[in-house]
């Protein structure tokens, strides 16, 4: 079975999810409830680090692909920071930058949500 | 005419459970680097045959775990990697399915439909035979070269 798993953490005004393993068809099920946990609470700010994720499918692209409009709506938004090269190779083939905020590191992100 | 006989053939059995991505993204990976693809390629191809099995576990299989699909990796010649999924669902060519829009999709919250088009970008070679007389399972075969 694919392991995976999230850590939540509160940074000033915005949340930051920590990605850890694998995020497939199974697995992203998870991550959808832990983002609509924190859009149910209104934290609209939402930072995703993805430096320990091993792996990503179009299942855990989907998730992002739910909420970022409605995030958006709010004056908040989805930011997606510190994927390894394998990672964002598959946000790379859907045309995923044109859509989301892709940044180096997480500090990145989390600037732009304070400036 | 017929089809040359592949160099080998291995095959996985797996279930309509998407617990069984992780085993078979391990036997793709495996025999993708068997073949002599670069680690790149060797990620790609995992996820392409991801895809293509997730869709079947969830869309045709409604995830019965009880349900048993199959997975064929052979080598057609050296340069050639052919990968060969084999479902008994309801036929469903993949190929008919639209490019994703993705400003379409943010707008209407979807959050599926990518799943094609990945296997699209990544593989040099897509065919989906439905089941016959002569072939009681639907195939889809997944071509990919070295080079």
């Amino acid at each position: 079975m694919s392991k995976f798993s999230i850590e939540q953490k509160t940074n000033g005004a915005a949340e930051v999810f920590y990605l850890n393993g694998f995020l497939d068809a199974h697995t992203a099920p998870l991550l959808e409830s832990a983002i609509a946990g924190a859009i149910g609470e209104s934290k609209h700010h939402i930072v995703v680090n993805f430096q320990d994720l091993e792996y990503i499918s179009s299942a855990g692209l989907g998730v992002f692909m739910v909420f970022i409009e409605e995030v958006r709506a709010t004056g908040g938004d989805i930011k997606l920071a510190a994927m390894k090269q394998k990672v964002f190779t598959v946000f790379d083939l859907l045309g995923f930058p044109m859509l989301f905020d892709i940044t180096e590191t997480e500090q990145e992100a989390l600037s732009k949500f304070s400036s | 005419m017929q089809a040359p006989m592949p160099l080998s053939s291995e095959r996985l059995a797996a279930f309509g459970d998407t617990t069984e991505l992780e085993r078979i993204r391990q036997f793709v990976e495996e025999q993708a680097r068997e073949f002599g693809f670069a680690d790149q390629w060797i990620h790609k191809i995992a996820l392409a045959v991801d895809e293509a099995c997730s869709n079947l576990i969830r869309h045709s299989y409604n995830s019965d775990a009880s349900r048993e699909f199959y997975v064929d990796i052979s080598k057609q010649d050296t340069e050639t990697l052919v990968i060969e999924i084999s479902d008994s669902g309801s036929s469903f060519d993949p190929m008919t399915v639209p490019a994703p829009n993705l400003q379409q999709y943010a707008a209407q919250h979807r959050k599926g439909g990518f799943g094609v088009h990945i296997i699209r970008m990544v593989m040099d070679g897509i065919e989906y035979l439905p089941a016959d007389p002569a072939h009681p399972m639907n195939r889809l075969r997944l071509v990919k070269r070295l080079s």
